[in-house]
This record gives C-alpha cells, structure tokens and sequence, in this order.
C-alpha cells in the first residue's frame, strides 16, 4: 500500500511529473484527468461538458484505448501513456492527421465541442481495426454525442481517413495529410454536397 | 469533487483493513464510472475521506476458463469480458451483457466487481447537492421514501420493500441466469461465496464493512443450454435497461429439461421468475409456451403509481427472450 507523492505521465509523447499536493500546478487526488490535462498542462483541446461520463466530449486514449479523462482521477493513470487531440498532428511539421484532415474535408463537425472526443474514440478504432464496417464505426463512436447532428458527415469522415491511413501505412511518406483526393465533391456556394 | 486521501492498494487483505477501519469513511474504487459521478454529485451525506485503489492489487484482474468453469476476476474490466472468446464460446450471454453497459470508453475502464456493486440510479438518490441540496432517503438511512409518492417510472415492480429503487448491473442478469456465485472477501481473512442474486438486499448489499467482491465463479454451461439477454431502453447507444431478460433453456428431444428466466431493472436483485420457469420444464419452447410463461412470469408483478407500463414491456421481452433463445 502506498500513497503517491508523484505523478508520471507521458501525454502526447513527452514525460511528466507532477507533485501530488495542494498548489495548482499540483495534482489533488480527486483532480481528473480531464483538470489536470486542460488546468495542469494547458492541453484545452480536450472538452468537458457532462462532466459525469455521459457524453464522451473529454475521450482521451490512455495507453491506447478509448476513455473518458472527466471519470478517471489523475493519481490513478501514475505510469500511463495519454494522448490528447493535441498529440494528432504531426509533431515536427505540425501537419494535420490524416484523420483531421477528412473530418475537415467532410465537413464533419459544426460547432467542433464534440470534434476532439470524437477524433480520439476513432483514432482508438482504426489503430485496433483498420478497416471498419459502418456498423462498427456505429458502435465504437456509441459513447460520442453531437448535439449539431454531424453523425452522418462523421460516419462518411472515418471511412474515408480509415481509407487514407491505409493507403499511408502501405506506401509509408509525407504525402498523406496533403491528400484529400478521397474527398467528396462539393458545392462551395451552398456548402452542400 | 471534495477532496479526499488516496492510497493504491496491494493486496486484497489491506483493501479490506483499510475499509474496515473504525472511524474512517473509507470506499474502494474500481473503474471508478461510477463512483466519481456519485462523488461529483455529492450524494452521501457522510462524503469519503478516503478512497482505496484496487485496481493496484496484480491478478484480480484475470478471466480463466477450464473444464471447471469460468472464474473471473472482480478487477477484470467489461471491455475484456465482451470480447473474451472463452466466454463468447460459453457463456455468451455474460459477454452480451458485458457489451450491453454504457459506452465503449466506459467499458474500457468499468470493471466487474464495480458493476455489481454500483449504486442505484433512483434520481432521487442520486439528487444533486449542487441542485439545491441531495436528497436524504430510506437507503441513505433517512427516514422515509420520497419515490413512492413521486416520479417511479423506471422504478420497482418485484420485491420492493421500503425502497424501490431497482439494481441497474447488467452483468448481474445473466450471471443469475447462469448460476454464477459471487466471491466475497473480507477483514482478517474472512471469505464466502453466495449466488448472485443474494448478493442484494431492498436497500443495498449484503456486504459488510471492509468486505470486497474479488471474483464471479460460473459452472460449466450444459451441454444443450441455448440463452439469449435482451436489454430495452429508451434510448440505444447509451442507457441504463427499463427492463432486462436474461434466459437460459436446455432442450432434450424437443422438451424443456431446465430452465432460467431472470429479469434486470424491475426490483432491487435480478429476479427470477421460478414460477414461469417451472412452467417451461417438461414440455415443448414453441411460441405458445414462450407466451404462457411469461404471463405466469408477470402475474405477481406490483407496479407503483407511474410504472404499470413495465408490466406488459416486461411480459412481452420475456416471451421474445425465450424465443431468441432457441434460436442461439
Ligand atoms: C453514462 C453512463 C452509463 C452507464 N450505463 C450503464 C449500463 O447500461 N449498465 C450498467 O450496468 N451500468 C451502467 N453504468 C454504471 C457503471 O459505469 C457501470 O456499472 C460500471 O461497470 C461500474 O464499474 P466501475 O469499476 O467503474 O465501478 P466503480 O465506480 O469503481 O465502483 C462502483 C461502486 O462499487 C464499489 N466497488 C467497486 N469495486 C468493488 C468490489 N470489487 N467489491 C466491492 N465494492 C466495489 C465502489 O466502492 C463503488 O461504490 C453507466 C454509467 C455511466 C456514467
Ligand atoms: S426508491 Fe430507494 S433510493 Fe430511491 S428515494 Fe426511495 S429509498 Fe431512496
Ligand atoms: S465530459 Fe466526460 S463524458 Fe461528458
Ligand atoms: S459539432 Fe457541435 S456538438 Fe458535435
């Protein structure tokens, strides 16, 4: 049995360690992840809305899966590895994702509050499965709510990226975040398709 | 969230000398899914100064399976449970149901022991403090029940007793359907096992302080048992169930050699309909019997004033999880 008086996370790749105590630059034990990511660390990228573990605005991946930072207290991910909608782009050329880069070329998103939890609930499903069913997309995105009504963008988003990061994974090179040839034509006037 | 001492446990028997302490208003965390939302609500009138981390404890978190049967640990998370082959290939209604809490980032986290233990989700019970102050009530240790008189439509229609809130753990319906036992362990050593079902009493658990679940026992499936869980909610993606079943036929030649029909979300443990079940022994599953028993099912239902709806929902998912059945 112990009681930590140190935190070490790795968000997006680079290490940290906070002290467990009562200043704000420290972590409480009842601080959330969520708190320490947008308050600690600056990383605003991950949303909090419910704050309950009903909407799925703060999904993070925790070494790797899918999880919500509003519902997991900080001293409990002591060791982990977090990525954060801010770890996407491309760290040298800041580059979109090629996974940004369809949301944005579908249109997938309108006010963007739901955008970060949804990207990293996909992010976690194209890792494990690179070629989803729509049905699957379906399921693994249950947890994700919108309240602007973009599922059907999203959905045609994923399966295009899912697309795009296979075609990265077989002919590996810089040219995939420029490639948007997948995307759908569109009427710019109306902004329909 | 107030704020409270936290220490990652180690071994089972310091979780439950922690938590046993005199004086200390210590609790465990599991998954934490629900526990921190009750904690951020401020529903206890006597908040934890503590919590214990079990999720440090190495092992508890393992899923086996030999001819003896399936032994899951209480740290074993829903994620791993729903997608575990063992139990897809044996016990396939223990991973539906699994798969059917919440949301995939829940179940990443959500583990088996915190399934079965959560708090109701009364919205009484569950009242705010940031709302103008919680709401004290019977299985708070208030006085009185402010449900019965109020808003009870996703409340109690078996075996309500003071209070009627109705046990929301998915997982626990089909282990009652497939005789799980349940391992308790407690302060000094102290273990026994009791079957699913009995782990719930109408205003709480049977849990003692400094008591922890730390593993679900379930025998080996019989050969022709065929079951289906069903699970309707208002609304798909996420929700808790209005009404759950969960049942388990063996079929010799056609006849019915037993049986299990437990129901999820309509008392305070997942019920079983031993009347009905009896009902189905012996003879024939056809459309027919599948109707028959789960009128006998229904017929000691006692609705409060806003949920008689949940009479004919419930006899109408129990037919239909009888028919799934025969054909899983
Ligand atoms: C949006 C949302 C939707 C949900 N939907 C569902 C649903 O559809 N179906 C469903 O069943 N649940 C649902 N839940 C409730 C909850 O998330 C799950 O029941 C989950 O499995 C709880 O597990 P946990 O490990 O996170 O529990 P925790 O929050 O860690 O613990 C819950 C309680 O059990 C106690 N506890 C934990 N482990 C043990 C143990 N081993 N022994 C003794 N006591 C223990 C804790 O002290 C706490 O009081 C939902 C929750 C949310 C927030
Ligand atoms: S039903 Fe139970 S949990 Fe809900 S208010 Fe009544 S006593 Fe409390
Ligand atoms: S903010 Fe975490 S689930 Fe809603
Ligand atoms: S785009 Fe506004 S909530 Fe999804």
């Amino acid at each position: 049995m112990d009681e930590a008086t140190q935190i070490r996370l790795t968000v997006n790749g680079r290490g940290h360690t906070l002290a467990v105590g009562p200043r704000s630059a420290d972590v409480a034990p009842s601080d959330t992840l969520a708190h320490t990511l947008r308050h600690v660390m600056g990383l605003t990228g991950t949303k909090v809305s419910c704050d309950r573990g009903a909407c799925g605005m703060c999904t993070v991946l925790l070494d790797g899966r899918a999880v919500l930072s509003c519902s997991l207290l900080t001293v409990e991910c002591d060791g982990s590895s977090v990525t954060t909608v801010e770890g996407l782009a491309d760290p040298e050329t800041g580059g979109l994702h090629p996974l940004q880069q369809a949301f944005v070329d579908h249109t997938a998103f309108q006010c963007g509050f739901c955008t970060p939890g949804i990207l990293m609930s996909t992010k976690a499903l194209l890792d494990e499965n690179p070629e989803p069913t729509v049905g699957e997309v379906q399921e693994a995105l249950a947890g994700n709510h919108c309240r602007c009504i973009t599922h059907y963008h999203v959905l045609e988003a994923v399966q295009d990226a899912a697309g795009r990061m296979r075609e990265a994974a077989l002919e590996p090179g810089p040219t995939v975040s420029e490639s948007s040839s997948n995307a759908p034509e569109r009427d710019v006037a109306t902004g329909t398709r | 969230m107030r704020s409270f001492r936290h220490v990652r446990a180690t071994t089972v028997a310091e979780a439950c000398a922690l938590l046993a302490e005199p004086g200390t208003r210590a609790r465990a965390n599991a998954g934490g899914s629900d526990l921190l939302g009750a904690l951020k609500d401020g529903i206890y009138p006597e908040p934890p100064d503590l919590l214990v981390d079990l999720k440090t404890i190495p092992g508890l978190d393992a899923i086996e399976a030999d001819e003896a049967g399936l032994r899951v640990g209480a740290l074993a998370r829903l994620a791993d449970i729903a997608r575990s082959e063992p139990i897809r290939a044996h016990w396939p209604i223990f991973s539906q149901a699994a798969q059917a809490v919440a949301s995939p980032q829940i179940r990443n986290v959500a583990t088996l022991g915190g399934n079965l233990c959560q708090e109701v989700r009364c919205w009484y019970f569950r009242y705010p403090a940031g709302l103008g102050g919680s709401i004290d009530c019977l299985r708070k240790g208030g006085p009185r029940c402010p449900a019965v008189k109020g808003d009870t439509r996703y409340h109690a229609i078996f075996e309500g007793r003071g209070c009627f809130a109705v046990c929301p753990s998915d997982t626990a319906v089909a282990l009652a359907a497939l005789d799980a036992i349940v391992v308790l362990e407690g302060p000094g050593g102290a273990r026994r096992e009791l079957p699913v079902q009995d782990v719930y009493t109408p205003l709480g658990t049977v849990l003692e302080p400094g008591e922890l679940v730390t593993a679900v026992r379930v025998p080996p499936p019989a050969e022709e048992a065929r079951s289906a869980f069903l699970k309707f909610t208002v609304r798909e993606p996420i929700d808790f169930a209005v009404v759950s079943v969960a049942a388990s036929i063996t079929l010799r030649d056609g006849v019915c050699t037993d049986a299990r029909l437990v129901l999820g979300a309509v008392g305070p443990r997942p019920y079983r309909a031993l009347e009905a079940e009896a009902r189905l022994i012996g003879g024939p599953i056809d459309e027919r019997a599948a109707v028959e028993a789960a009128e006998v099912a229904l017929a000691g239902a006692k609705p409060l004033r806003g949920n008689a709806y949940k009479v004919p929902l419930a006899r109408s998912i129990v037919m239909r999880a009888i028919l799934a059945a025969l054909e899983g």
